[in-house]
């Protein structure tokens, strides 16, 4: 059963990072779209987007379930010395579901549109750079513990572990992820002008991701982050992160042939590559202190709770995924191409 | 105030806050699916009118619903650390059914939001059926969480180590029935009040009257049901709590003196220092009946229990009379309206209509004043019994200014939603289509 609970703790974290990812990309498309392109973002993503990001969310809830009932000891670890990025975090979930909702549903359309739109877009770039940096921090070594190092101050305890170079580096380098896989959806559902736009966007945001992603390998080597040291010299991580920079041709000819789907599953894979590379590296070691590397089946819930948690997330998954492929299906793929 | 104050301040407002929109996005559902029911059924349009502007309702408060939720799941760590460190891994079972069940509503709010002209008919209402019954399950699994901090079970606590979990027995904890059963009526009295109350507003101002009325007849029934049953499921509560936390019946109660035959008062200023209630009305041996069915049984008072074990009596004393005081108004208001299915001039009466406005945030003051009861009445536990609740907030200081921050954030949450709801209500009388 553990290796189920593994399993939808992996999965809930892949789709999450994925469709929460096009999610927050969607808005950090919008917000880099002059102004004259912003319209038609707004309108597109709103049918792409619309029906399915409230599910793309729950994704992080699961997460966070399975996290605090399965492995306690790990959460106890984030949710203490991360608490002020996951508040953060919070902060931009809620700024821009809350916007997505009200320019979308409010009864009158006036000045108020404004806020709407800039919250939305503003909320949808910094939440993803917050998890970012939380998920810096983890990873860095920078955390130090109030049991090991009892003297320390507040900065060193609750601040400097995030708030560094490195967190920003990865923060940003989630946030472009998530503005290429946007992109990359939203060429799918538009043509014209509107679909040019999403071409040069999704142009843009792939050079930016390869560029962070170098800049981010090449500054933690330099800094000694042990994390980027393992990680460069894994080469199952390395091999991925190669396959995945050289997926970007086929991805780049599926899009100008027009192949949504393709291109579709093939930044879908360019993700999970990069994602299991970094998963491979440290498995599962995932949270390194200054003192020591912290592994995720230490101190796990008892065998009754992980048995029983498997179980729910069995017959929960076997209820929930035909629905949510159901509704992906149903309004997701809506045939905007073939239609003309 | 020290830290641990403030991070009861900011769960108890974030959790107080939660509420009120969880239990509107439980409910309305319902409403709509009514009205939508109406409408298949008549094909009268203004049933079709009415059901999209409750969904858009539902939509709006969903949303908010759904990112406070977010938000609590990650407070709960936050503020209580030590407190999930344990308790997560024996409480898992409800909060991942809960999650299995929202994902399902909102999957189900997606096909219906979208799906207008796009779903077979009778499929697109069913999806409606299911936010509704999603909606509920995940508020009845939650308070069941809640429900076994008041009567933990499900595990051995021995040398403060928690052994033999059975996540199955903590789940089915000895409140969560009673609790749920409860917290689900309330949910369902307050909105639908509350809902009746702003088209009731609107009668009262003429405005768009055919489809206000049908909106008035359908919430304000489902409320009257709701708020007759509730009397029978605060009274199973009361009994419960007796048995399993008797000085949280003694602090709701204001009893101090163990006693038997203990009567029951009504309203009473309570004097904590002189252990004294004054301006009471008091029923002889009326508590005693009330809790354990019989007149002459002895009731344990406060001071039966050691001081550091007593809640804040005089708030959760006050709590409950506001609780209990305004679910009879409202049951009032309910038999009101069955009076008014007679006596139809009634309705040609503006007050009628002024006094159901005056009854829309009742149920709401009614639902906050019963958490207070609930959860400061379990205080100093957060664990009722097994962990105090200054043992589990978080080591990091300056919680001061995290309160301040969510205090700040939620309240303009809360004004944007109430002016994006006027609005609605403006623009639904405005075109009459």
């Amino acid at each position: 059963m553990l290796y189920v609970v593994l399993f939808f703790l992996l999965f809930s974290l892949l789709l999450y990072v994925m469709l929460g990812g096009a999610d927050f990309g969607a808005g950090i498309v919008e917000l880099f779209a002059s102004r004259k392109n912003r319209p038609h973002t707004r309108d597109i993503i709103y049918r792409v987007i619309g029906p399915v990001w409230e599910a793309n969310h729950i994704w992080l809830i699961i997460m966070l379930v399975i996290l605090w009932v399965a492995f306690p000891a790990y959460f106890n670890i984030m949710v203490v010395y991360l608490h002020i990025p996951l508040t953060l975090v919070l902060l931009g979930i809620t700024i821009r579901g809350v916007a997505f909702v009200f320019r979308h549903y409010d009864a009158v359309i006036d000045q108020s549109q404004f806020w709407y739109n800039w919250l939305f877009r503003i909320g949808s770039f910094i939440t993803p750079v917050f998890l970012g940096l939380s998920f810096g921090a983890l990873i860095s070594g920078k955390i130090i513990t109030l049991e090991a190092y009892p003297d320390s101050n507040f900065y060193d305890f609750f601040i400097h572990p995030w708030l560094n170079l490195f967190g920003l580096l990865v923060g940003l380098f989630y946030a472009a992820l998530c503005a290429f896989l946007a992109a990359t959806l939203l060429i799918g559902e538009s043509e014209g002008v509107a679909r040019n736009h999403f071409s040069k966007s999704s142009a843009i945001f792939t050079i930016t991701l390869v560029l962070l992603g170098f800049v981010l390998l090449f500054y933690g080597y330099l800094n000694d982050i042990k994390f980027v040291r393992d990680f460069i010299e894994n080469p199952i991580a390395i091999l991925s992160v190669v396959i995945s920079g050289i997926l970007l041709f086929p991805l780049w000819k599926f899009i100008r042939a027009q192949r949504r789907i393709a291109s579709r599953n093939m930044a879908g894979i360019q993700v999970v590559l990069i994602l299991f590379a970094a998963i491979v590296t440290h498995f599962p070691y995932f949270i390194i202190t200054a003192d020591k590397e912290i592994s995720l089946l230490e101190n796990m819930a008892p065998q009754a709770t992980i048995t029983n948690l498997g179980w729910m997330l069995i017959i929960g998954g076997a209820v929930i995924l035909p629905g949510l492929f159901h509704l992906m299906k149903s309004f997701k793929m809506i045939k905007v191409l073939e239609k003309s | 105030m020290e830290n641990l104050d403030y991070a009861r301040l900011q769960m108890a407002f974030t959790l107080g806050f939660h509420i009120i929109f969880a239990c509107i996005g439980m409910v309305m559902p319902f409403f709509m699916v009514v009205s939508h029911y109406k409408y298949l059924k008549t094909r009268n349009p203004v049933y079709k009118k009415l059901t999209k502007s409750w969904l858009k309702g539902v939509a709006i408060f969903f949303v908010t619903g759904a990112v406070s939720g977010t938000a609590l799941s990650f407070e709960l760590g936050m503020l209580w650390p030590e407190f999930m460190k344990h308790a997560g891994p024996i409480i898992g079972m409800p909060f991942s059914l809960e999650g299995a069940a929202f994902f399902v509503e909102a999957i189900a709010l997606g096909f219906y939001l979208y799906g207008w002209d796009k779903l077979p008919e009778k499929f697109h209402w069913f999806t409606g059926i299911i936010i509704g019954v999603s909606g509920v399950a995940s508020g009845i699994l939650v308070v069941s969480a809640n429900g076994w901090m008041n009567a933990p079970s499900g595990f051995d606590y021995i040398n403060g180590e928690f052994t033999n979990i059975d996540p199955v027995k903590a789940f089915l904890n000895p409140a969560w029935f009673t609790q749920a059963l409860h917290m689900t009526l309330a949910a369902f009295v307050a909105t639908s009040f509350g809902v009746a109350g702003i088209h009731a507003y609107q009668i009262y101002k003429n405005r768009n009257v055919d489809l206000h009325k049908k909106a008035f007849k359908i919430t304000i029934i489902i409320g009257t049901v709701a708020a007759f049953l509730q009397p029978i499921s605060g009274d199973i509560s009361a009994k419960d709590v007796a048995e399993r936390q008797p000085v949280k019946l003694a602090a709701l109660e204001a009893h101090f003196e163990t006693q038997k035959g203990a009567p029951l008062y009504i309203g009473g200023i309570v004097d904590v220092e002189k252990q004294k209630v004054t301006h009471k009305i008091a029923i002889p041996k009326a508590l005693s009946f009330l809790a354990f069915g019989d007149f002459d049984a002895e009731v344990k008072g406060l001071n039966d229990f050691p001081k550091e074990e007593h809640p804040p009596v005089a708030i959760v004393h006050y709590a409950f009379q506001i609780m209990v005081g305004l679910g009879v108004v409202l049951m009032l208001a309910g038999l009101i309206y069955l009076v008014s299915l007679k006596k139809k001039n009634w309705e040609k009466n503006k007050y009628y209509w002024l006094l159901f406005v005056l009854m829309a945030p009742l149920g709401f003051v009614a639902i906050e004043a019963g958490w207070v009861v609930t959860e400061v009445g379990r205080q100093p536990w957060i664990i009722h019994q097994i962990m105090l609740t200054k043992d589990a907030v978080t080591p990091m200081p300056g919680m001061k200014y995290s309160f301040y921050f969510y205090l700040c954030m939620y309240s303009l949450l809360a004004v944007t939603v109430t002016w994006l709801m006027n609005r609605q209500i403006k623009a639904l009388n405005q075109n009459p289509n």
